[in-house]
């Protein structure tokens, strides 16, 4: 079967090109673009013809880092939601974390996953295997076998390794694997029982603060034990200033360190809080004003590598508590584009740019084909209209958790197609 | 016999201890290989009279002063000193004074007064061997410190080797298994490598020590990249609490990726030979069908030699009259 797209402002990443062009697919699979032959080929080659109006066309987002509900907790969402919600924003690559019921710690559940994920016909589902057994940070987990099975990263959820010597011994053993290790850097001793940042609000608010350098200074030892280790580390939903600035300097240095972080690092601060809006509690938690420019900053210049939706599926039940008893998270799929977009209008930045941040560098940092529209790259593709408006609300997601911090934002783009190895996933 | 005997009766070793390939020049070396590979013919074949040997070490009293559990070294020291006429004591850590609070130097000062020839000595910690040398004018053999050396390991694999391919220089030997925590590991790169073999180590990277390239030895993570084209393959035990998920995730997943079986063997050149310096943990780092091939296993013959290469050393060791040793 061979696709032609028509009329189309392609953009690609990978080659910082925004420009009117054509897009050729066949079998799925990107053949050939006007950036090869400025020419369009003749339409009767081909069995489908897409005209995209002069809409922008790029290569699907890769989100790298989403919870599943399924298995374990399917009243709050299944695979089938997930994926749906993801392809309704043009992401057509998901990695879920291990963090789910049973953990994803052996192959078998890899394969099992993959297996029903599948069957949906839908986007690519792509598992980290937990980094240990459990996730209790005490034992590695097979990581091996795991790699056989498809995983795809290791990682520790919600969870970070205190222990030096684990983390030590963890980074030797996946670098045999060529797979990133995935941590959330949050030192426990200096995270107990807390409910915001650390800092004026938390004082005015009367709620137990944590202070930003709980992130930072794990960030380091890992960047340490990197270094010696020589894994690819990558620092998850990076929240914090100074934290950007130690990946900065690891960067520089030639450290094989990536980063993300995720909208609401980059949207919001901690007045977001003021309200006891538990839709705002966030793990790590909305910081200051500065380290919001700071993670903008560090997403203008490269530091922080993709901007990944940091997906938190959550029971109702669990948001409508007094803020201290409340649980931490919000849902991601669905504000993960609209976001990001903004990037354009508050920071005036690029569509290649943008595009590396959420396909290129994500599907680069997995190991992923997918990404860039360059011949023989699989044709997962996203189309935007750019000058579609619309306020954000949640009871449009498509994702069936929908706790959102971002409720009644104005939004300026909209996705309105999506291809899966060529297959389309809707169209408007 | 007698004359062809003395004609090949090893010198003695030049530190007046074997504390560590390490310490041995390759002349040391390979005089103790031929002189095991003699004794090694005397007690492969049982009819042939071998009366002079058994007075090689009349007279000489051997200690077998064992801080750590084993049986088939401290055996296998055993018979050897006592195929070359010795008078042999075991002394084992449980039940001894160590435990009674004596500090080991102590425990070597005590012995020392009882005047022992040779002291054959395994400790868990490394250096041992050394410390108790500076204290007793005995002889002293390392029969494994720690993570150090186990050199009478390394030339009974040598003299298996030698006597199965008749040479070890060109030959390629991959040392597969847990590096970092292996005596065994050490000495036989040392030995062998002296000796001109193409030496690889292949282990999961949680078990190699840090800065191994350094020893210069080609280090290889991948189990069918390490052992392509050898001509020996040596595993190597690993200790079950290393299966725990600190190093290794777990047994399944050592198999796995570093066990060696029939599959991975089948890759091998036709003549290629599997050794184990024992105890083999069937099932982790070896297949049974593997460790029991009689095509391609030394396992045996690896016990069988441990026996002669322990009598060339003890030989090497033997009191000479003019030793200045402590004590003598």
């Amino acid at each position: 079967m061979a696709q032609l797209f028509k009329h189309a402002h392609l953009v690609c990443p990978e080659r910082n090109i925004s420009e009117a062009g054509w897009l050729a697919v066949e079998n799925g699979v990107i053949t050939a673009s006007s950036f090869e032959h400025p020419e369009q080929p003749d339409e009767t080659g081909f069995s489908e013809i897409i005209d995209c109006k002069g809409q922008i066309l790029g290569p699907g987002f890769v989100d790298m880092r989403a919870q599943s509900s399924d298995p374990g907790a399917e009243h709050i969402e299944t695979l089938d939601s997930l994926l749906t919600a993801a392809t309704s924003h043009g992401i057509t690559s998901l990695a879920i974390l291990p963090s789910t019921e049973p953990v994803i710690d052996n192959a078998a559940m890899i394969d099992s996953i993959q297996l029903r994920a599948g069957r949906y016909n839908k986007g690519r589902l792509y598992c980290y295997g937990a980094a240990t057994k459990q996730m209790a940070g005490e034992q590695m987990a097979e990581l091996g076998m795991m790699t056989q099975a498809g995983a795809i990263g290791f990682s520790t959820g919600n969870t970070t390794i205190s222990d030096s010597q684990m983390m030590r011994r963890l980074m030797t053993y996946a670098k045999m694997f060529d797979r990133p290790v995935m941590h959330h850097c949050e030192d426990p001793a200096l995270s107990d029982a807390i409910d915001m940042n650390e800092g004026e609000t938390a004082t005015r608010l009367g709620l137990i603060g944590q202070p930003a350098i709980a992130e930072t200074i794990i960030l380091q030892r890992d960047i340490a034990l990197a270094r010696l280790t020589g894994v690819h580390y990558h620092a998850s939903h990076i929240s914090a200033a100074s934290s950007v600035d130690v990946i900065r300097q690891a960067k520089r240095e030639g450290l094989s360190i990536t980063a993300d972080t995720a909208p609401p690092y980059f949207m919001l601060n901690e007045i977001s809080v003021s309200g006891f809006d538990s839709a705002a509690k966030l793990n790590p938690p909305l910081r200051t004003e500065d380290d919001r420019l700071a993670i903008i900053a560090a997403l203008l210049d490269g530091t922080i590598d993709a901007i990944a939706s940091d997906h938190m599926p959550i029971d109702p039940d669990e948001k409508a508590q007094p803020f201290s008893l409340a649980s931490f998270g919000a849902s991601g799929l669905d504000v993960l584009v609209p976001m990001s977009l903004k990037l354009r209008q508050t920071h005036d930045m690029g569509w290649p740019h943008l595009f590396s941040l959420m396909s290129y560098r994500p599907a680069q940092i997995l190991g992923l084909a997918g990404g860039k529209l360059g011949i023989g790259a699989p044709a997962d593709l996203v189309m935007i209209n750019p000058d579609s408006a619309y306020i954000l609300k949640s009871a449009d997601f498509k994702s069936q958790s929908r706790i959102t911090p971002f409720e009644g934002t104005p939004c300026e783009g909209k996705v309105t197609g999506c291809w899966v190895g060529g297959k389309n996933q809707f169209q408007q | 016999m007698t004359a062809k005997q003395r004609s090949h009766q090893v010198p003695p070793l030049k530190s007046g201890h074997l504390l560590g390939i390490a310490g041995l020049g390759v002349d040391e070396m390979n005089a103790l290989l031929d002189r095991s590979s003699f004794f090694a013919d005397i007690i492969t074949s049982p009819d042939q009279p071998d009366s002079d040997v058994g007075k090689i070490l009349q007279g000489v009293t051997v200690v077998n002063l064992f801080f750590e559990n084993s049986t088939r070294t401290r055996v296998s020291f055993e018979v050897a000193a006592k195929k070359l006429g010795a008078s042999v004591l075991n002394i084992s850590v449980s039940g001894s004074s160590v435990k009674k609070g004596e500090t080991l130097v102590d425990t070597a000062t005590t012995l020392n007064a009882m005047h022992p020839d040779i002291l054959v000595v395994r400790h868990h910690a490394a250096g041992t061997p050394l410390l108790l040398s500076r204290h007793v004018g005995a002889a002293i053999i390392n029969a494994g410190d720690g993570r150090h050396e186990h050199p009478t390991q390394a030339l009974l694999d040598a003299l298996t080797i030698k006597r199965s391919f008749g040479r070890i220089a060109g030959l390629k030997i991959a040392i597969c298994g847990d590096i970092a925590n292996s005596r065994v590991a050490r000495s036989n790169l040392y030995l062998l490598g002296a000796l001109g073999a193409d030496l690889r180590f292949v282990a999961p990277s949680t078990l190699l020590p840090a800065d191994v390239d350094k020893l210069g030895v080609p280090v290889f993570t991948d189990l069918d990249d390490g052992i392509a084209g050898a001509d020996i393959i040596m595993m190597l035990r690993l200790q079950k609490e290393r299966m725990q998920g600190r190093e290794i995730p777990s047994q399944h997943e050592y198999f796995n990726l570093f066990g060696l079986d029939s599959a991975s063997v089948d890759k091998l050149a036709g003549d290629a030979v599997i050794m184990h310096p024992g105890p083999m943990n069937r099932g982790v780092e070896i297949a049974s069908s593997v460790a029991d091939d009689p095509e391609r296993s030394l396992i045996t013959q690896q016990v069988e030699m441990g026996v002669a290469a322990r009598m060339a050393c003890l030989e090497a060791l033997r009191p000479t009259g003019k030793t200045d040793r402590k004590g003598s």
